[in-house]
């Protein structure tokens, strides 16, 4: 099965940049993990990061920099061993999740809505976005919503359709305040994504408005 | 260092430099990366909006990582400046996490993060020379204007205004011409797969 859907150009200039929210940084990492195309992408982008470097200014170190630094150059050679902790989800868990998103810490799965449930992800430093897992259950009609920020999609396994077209495994869904939609996920399987969010959900109609401010999301 | 000028004269060999610190330790290699990579990693984090002091210890703490990576380099699969780039760049960002709410208990790894495609896989390695060869046939086909523009607005974070200035073009000009510019890329890694 082949991703149609990737992110925006800009969105992995940012990425290769280094400028990415945290949370946003991981949803596109998750897609990279499983798109080889727009990982060629960011690596010309990263060349270009190169080049960068060697054209700018130079800005004069302090005179004991050099000194400072060879005193330390004896320090083991080895990249400096980091202790990493142990992934908290296994890769038969939740498939497709790359691996340091695996060593994060999680919290419980929630219910959110009638057979859609999220599982928030606790990133290690704060960040502007939230992200977290979202499970549908096989044909779940999403309520259509829109958003006060930007949210980014990666979807990990299953498949959802909305007006944008159909979305599978490493696809990736882009929504801000311009978009409105209402997904619905495949008949015969549940669908797991990873969602940043920045912002809050906005559910339109009447129901929505009734429901929202019960919903934690 | 009775070698300097000469040295100084081949500036496209950094890639072997890296390459004799990774085979015995060679300082006077590591002396002359510093004093080239040093001063600009330092204006790369100053533009990034660090104060000086911290500029200088994020150009320090970039070129330490060089020496003690520097057997993880692989020029097959970038040049010295953009492995540079990178790893200022991983620690720019960790920096700047930290700084959100002081540094707590958790260690992270930001390289991971950029690699998470790493996976082993049994083509593993015959998959990365095929994207290696994709990714410097795309780059040396984008034109020097368009690697610019990709530079300015993304690695610089200049404005659209100053990049305008910049390149001589009108203000409405700057984002069709980035956009382009990534066009393209997409067109030529296509073409080479």
């Amino acid at each position: 099965m082949s991703i149609e859907h990737h992110p925006d150009d800009l969105m992995l200039a940012g990425f290769a940049a280094g400028t990415l929210d945290h949370g946003q940084h991981v949803a596109i990492a998750t897609h990279l993990a499983a798109c080889p195309k727009c990982r060629d992408f960011v690596r010309v982008l990263e060349q270009t990061g190169g080049a960068m470097l060697s054209r700018l200014p130079p800005a004069p170190m302090s005179s004991t920099a050099f000194e400072h630094i060879q005193s330390r150059l004896t320090e083991p050679m080895s990249p400096a061993p980091i202790a990493l902790s142990p992934a908290s989800v296994s890769e038969s868990e939740i498939p497709g999740l790359p691996e340091f998103v695996r060593r994060y810490r999680f919290g419980k799965w929630i219910w959110v809505a009638p057979s859609v449930h999220m599982r928030p992800i606790l990133l290690p430093h704060p960040s502007d976005t939230r992200v977290f897992l979202l499970r549908s259950g096989s044909g779940t009609k999403m309520l259509e919503h829109s958003h006060s920020g930007v949210e980014m999609t990666c979807v990990l396994s299953g498949a959802f359709r909305h007006e944008g077209g159909r979305f599978g495994p490493g696809d990736f869904d882009f929504g801000d305040d311009t978009v409105d939609h209402q997904p619905v996920v495949d008949d015969g399987q549940e669908c797991i994504c990873l969602v940043a969010m920045q912002g809050e959900l906005r559910l339109n109609g009447l129901v929505g408005r009734l429901i929202q401010p019960f919903l934690r999301l | 260092m009775p070698d300097r000028n000469k040295e100084a004269a081949r500036p496209a060999d950094w890639e072997a430099r890296i390459g004799a610190i990774a085979a015995h330790q060679d300082r006077t290699a590591f002396a002359a990366l510093f004093e080239y990579f040093a001063p600009r990693i330092k204006t790369y984090m100053q533009r990034s909006g660090v104060n000086d002091v911290r500029a200088e210890e994020l150009a320090q703490e970039t070129m330490l990582a060089v020496w003690r990576k520097a057997a993880l380099f692989d020029p097959a699969s970038a040049n010295a400046a953009t492995w540079i780039f990178a790893i200022a760049r991983n620690l720019r960002i960790d920096a700047y996490r930290r700084e959100r709410r002081g540094q707590i208990g958790e260690t992270s790894d930001v390289a991971l993060e950029f690699h998470a495609d790493e996976a082993p896989q049994p083509d593993a390695s015959l998959a990365s020379a095929q994207s290696d060869r994709r990714v410097r046939a795309a780059l040396a086909a984008l034109s020097a204007e368009q690697v610019r523009v990709i530079e300015l607005s993304f690695f610089e974070e200049k404005a659209h205004s100053e990049i305008a200035k910049i390149l001589g073009i009108p203000l409405g000009t700057v984002k069709s011409r980035m956009r382009l510019a990534m066009k393209r890329l997409r067109t030529l890694l296509e073409e080479q797969s």
